[in-house]
């Protein structure tokens, strides 16, 4: 970093003025939509100012350049205090302001990525700095480039343990390309926030967690200045204290303002009084310029070199097929990375570490961070990102997920283990509600590859899918079903078992694709013909195909799945059928909490093995000729 | 307590839950409560107290009128029938602000001689399918959910799961189709099809396509 210059009395005034010009633009837009966070933005004003008019090297009239510095509002509810700042460096309409959260224009409550200055959606507190985290790592290990990462947080917010994760993701990679403005305005929304005013606890904290920490008065523009330009060689904490509501004297400090605009005289008479404030300094503000070191990256058409090389009848789990996949798709792709949660030895993706350890993050067992980081590196388009732990534990990063959603995001992540098929670990380590978490997100592409060739096709897919892309893998082993020049795509189904006369369509997938081929087998014995489809993907589900098939078998459907019965595959073939006429559907799934056992066992006890699945057909079909 | 997207619209997609109804049917011990009016919240809280496993009670934002008399008996996946007449056509399952929509919606209807049946279901798990299965079969299996939640994994899909083989039965789903925007509360619930004109148009429509197809 450069030697600390004190700046002219000049430029301190003129930075004090943007302060106050912000404080009024936050008041004027909260009170003309009726709703926001006057408050939460008034504490950082200072911040704020100094950040965008001092200290971040970027480019105002492009704002997702790729050499520029990058800045997170992880306090999203701060929302207009951004919009403000943007207006201030000319890229937005001053008059767009009073616009706020108006269904008709793009300054949303929250920040959101249909604003250009807007790489993370944030408003769900406690994920900013984990995205902040993937951002810098990128920076300083993929892109080698000179930009920093900003991010600027809540006191409220710090109580989540997402925030400690990033934390520790910070100091132990030495992220020194990363700030953090730690907003310490001592008031949450119902209450204040546990260590209130104690910026030398979070000072601490901070230290104990690896940061450099300096704690600031965060109203001080000089006091910013200089914390914000000394020399770093590990990730920094600026604890700003401030005052809520700070140029709101009814509100500052005062418990009770959160989220309340001011009323209209009300805000007519401070504004006019912080107005008053502000002097007629004549010094114009620029941000620095970037250094203009970042590659440009295309992440078009990330392919994979060749067809898979499994053959037909080998042997092979889906999770070993993802990690040969990953490593595949890494040898000629060199914007591919990999993230695991300390599970790569059961997940696979250590064969991508294995080959590109440069491009592989070990993000340990923190999952939601790791979603955050996931995001992160895949923000500005700069990286294809996958990332695996088990299928369950991606439920503790819900709102991670969620968040991407919103965020626009391309992530692609991978669960493994899923299904009481993983075996005797039980229950807590079974994927059995994955599918229908991931259905429920907006932009999410489910696939649920059955064996080692669609596995590769679902990875070389899910790299150039946009939105959120989820692989749900098997631990156990099962035989390739597909010719290695099997073509696939995203919302078709395979029919891998038919006759000409067919009584039941079967739908299965993964170990339960598998059971359903099994079943066919014995029922053929008996002179009962199944077709069996893999669905390849359960979101976009192949609808017509399934309707088209089902129509061939006389409208009778059997759904099993290794899954619960609510909201995976049995209740998306459901949805697709349900105005049909004359269709029969009966779905096999997991009833209840399994528990240990080896994966035959527990297949069979949870009604979703081959026998259970043929006695299923047996049934339907007795129940039809006794019908007729 | 959690808010969707008729809660504090403005505040935007961050802070409305539209997937926490398919997050929790599909823990196997929970018992979700989506009560619609100040009476059966507090049923709902009480029930929640002395009922097994996990509970969830989804709550609104909004201030909605009260339907229920104080003394109201309400158990769990027994559900309500709190519209209906002898001459109604479609059957519309409805939850929080939706439930409160279709009242509208039904009132609407009438002016134009449409009437429709109106379901309070209380629990969304467990789901009373017998009783929206019997008011279906009585307006000739038509039923029409209406959700301020996401498509996937909701009330929508919990009704179809019910009714799946039912003959004869038609079943539309009105739901959140993608990741919301800020705006208020009654814009984002025209913009996301979810409203009274929503449920009255989606009502006409079912009955001329059953119309057409006679």
């Amino acid at each position: 970093m450069e030697d600390y210059h004190k700046p002219d009395q000049q430029t301190l005034q003129a930075l004090r003025n943007i302060a106050n010009r912000l404080r009024v633009n936050s008041i004027k837009a909260t009170t003309a939509a009726g709703s926001g966070h006057p408050t939460s933005c008034c504490s950082v004003a200072e911040i704020m100012s100094v950040l965008f008019f001092n200290t971040m090297k970027y480019r105002p009239e492009d704002p997702r350049n790729i050499n520029s510095d990058r800045f997170v509002l992880s306090k999203g509810h701060a929302a207009p205090v951004l919009y403000a700042v943007w207006a201030e460096t000319g890229y937005l309409k001053e008059s767009e302001l009073i616009n706020l959260r108006k269904v008709d224009s793009i300054l949303e409550g929250h920040p959101v990525p249909k604003q250009q200055f807007v790489d993370v959606a944030t408003g769900s507190l406690g994920q900013g700095l984990g995205a902040a985290c993937g951002m810098a790592y990128t920076g300083k290990y993929f892109d080698k480039a000179s930009y920093n990462v900003y991010c600027l947080l809540g006191d409220g917010e710090m109580s989540e343990g997402s925030v400690w994760e990033a934390m520790s993701f910070a100091s132990h990679y030495k992220l020194d390309n990363l700030v953090a403005i730690l907003d310490i305005n001592r008031l949450g929304q119902s209450d204040p926030a546990p260590l209130q005013h104690h910026v030398e606890k979070y000072q601490k904290r901070c230290e104990a967690f690896g940061w450099n920490a300096v704690i600031v008065d965060g109203h001080s523009v000089e006091e910013l200045i200089k914390a914000l330009s000394q020399a770093r060689h590990q990730p920094t904490a600026i604890i700003a204290k401030t005052i809520k509501g700070k140029g709101i004297p009814a509100a500052e400090d005062k418990m009770g303002w959160h989220g309340k605009p001011l009323p209209k005289d009300m805000a007519e008479s401070v504004m006019k009084d912080i107005q008053a404030r502000i002097t007629n300094n004549t010094k114009r503000l620029y941000p620095a310029t970037p250094i203009e070191d970042a590659q440009p990256v295309s992440l078009r058409n990330v392919s994979m070199p060749s067809a898979p090389s499994y053959k037909l009848g080998e042997k092979i789990a889906t999770r070993k097929a993802y990690g040969m996949a990953l490593a595949k798709l890494g040898r000629y792709n060199e914007h591919v990375v990999g993230l695991d949660g300390d599970t790569k030895n059961s997940t696979f993706s250590e064969l991508f570490k294995n080959e590109h350890p440069e491009r592989y993050v070990e993000c340990y067992i923190a999952e939601q961070n790791m979603v955050s980081i996931a995001v992160g590196c895949a923000a500005r388009d700069r990286n294809v990102v996958f990332a695996s732990t088990f299928a369950t534990f991606f439920t503790r990063a819900y709102d991670q997920v969620r968040m991407a959603a919103i965020s626009d995001s391309n992530i692609n992540l991978c669960g493994s283990h899923c299904g009481v098929s993983i075996g005797e670990d039980g229950p807590s380590q079974m994927g059995l509600e994955d599918i229908a978490m991931f259905r429920a997100i907006p932009t999410a592409t489910i696939f649920y590859p059955s064996d080692g060739v669609s596995t590769e096709k679902a990875v070389e897919l899910a790299a150039n899918t946009k939105g959120v892309c989820f692989i749900r893998t098997s631990r156990p082993e099962n035989t390739v079903l597909y010719n290695s020049n099997e073509e696939f795509h995203v919302g078709q189904a395979k029919v891998v078992y038919k006759t000409s006369d067919d009584h039941v369509t079967v739908i299965g997938a993964g170990v339960t694709l598998h059971e359903a081929l099994a079943a066919a087998e014995i029922l053929k014995k008996e002179r009962i013909n199944i077709r069996v489809i893999d669905p390849f993907t359960i979101k976009p589900l192949d609808s017509k195909s399934i309707v088209e098939h089902a129509k061939a078998t006389r409208g009778r459907i059997i759904i099993v799945e290794d899954h619960y019965y609510e909201g995976g595959l049995g209740e998306a073939v459901c949805s697709a059928v349900v105005n049909e006429t004359g269709f029969n559907v009966h779905r096999m799934a997991v009833a209840h909490v399994p528990r240990s056992g080896k994966p035959t066992e527990l297949l069979k006890i949870f009604g979703i093995d081959r026998d259970a699945i043929a006695q299923a057909v047996r049934k339907m079909l007795s129940s039809s000729t006794n019908a007729k | 307590m959690n808010v969707t997207v008729s809660f504090l619209g403005e505040d935007g997609p961050s802070l409305m839950s539209l997937e926490d109804m398919a997050m929790f049917r599909a823990i196997p011990t929970a018992t979700i409560f989506y009560p619609s009016d100040g009476v059966s919240i507090e049923k709902a809280v009480e029930l929640a107290a002395s009922t097994k496993g996990v509970c969830y009670i989804r709550t609104s934002r909004p201030e909605n009128s009260v339907i229920y008399s104080s003394n109201e008996d309400f158990h769990v996946g027994q559900a309500k029938v709190v519209y209906q007449s002898t001459e109604d056509k479609v059957t519309v399952v409805g939850a929080g602000i939706t439930l409160h929509e279709a009242m509208a919606a039904a009132d609407m209807l009438k002016k134009e001689r449409i009437f429709i049946r109106v379901i309070d279901p209380f629990t969304i798990k467990p789901l009373d399918s017998k009783t929206i299965i019997e008011n279906a079969r009585q307006t000739r299996g038509r039923i029409l959910t209406v959700e301020d939640h996401y498509y996937e994994g909701g009330l929508g899909e919990a009704v179809c799961s019910a009714v799946v083989n039912e003959q004869g039965f038609t079943l539309q789903r009105l739901a959140v189709a993608h990741v919301p925007r800020s705006g208020k509360p009654n814009e984002l619930l025209k913009i996301y099809g979810i409203d009274r004109e929503a449920i009255c148009q989606a009502v006409r429509k079912m009955l001329s396509g059953s119309a057409n197809a006679k």
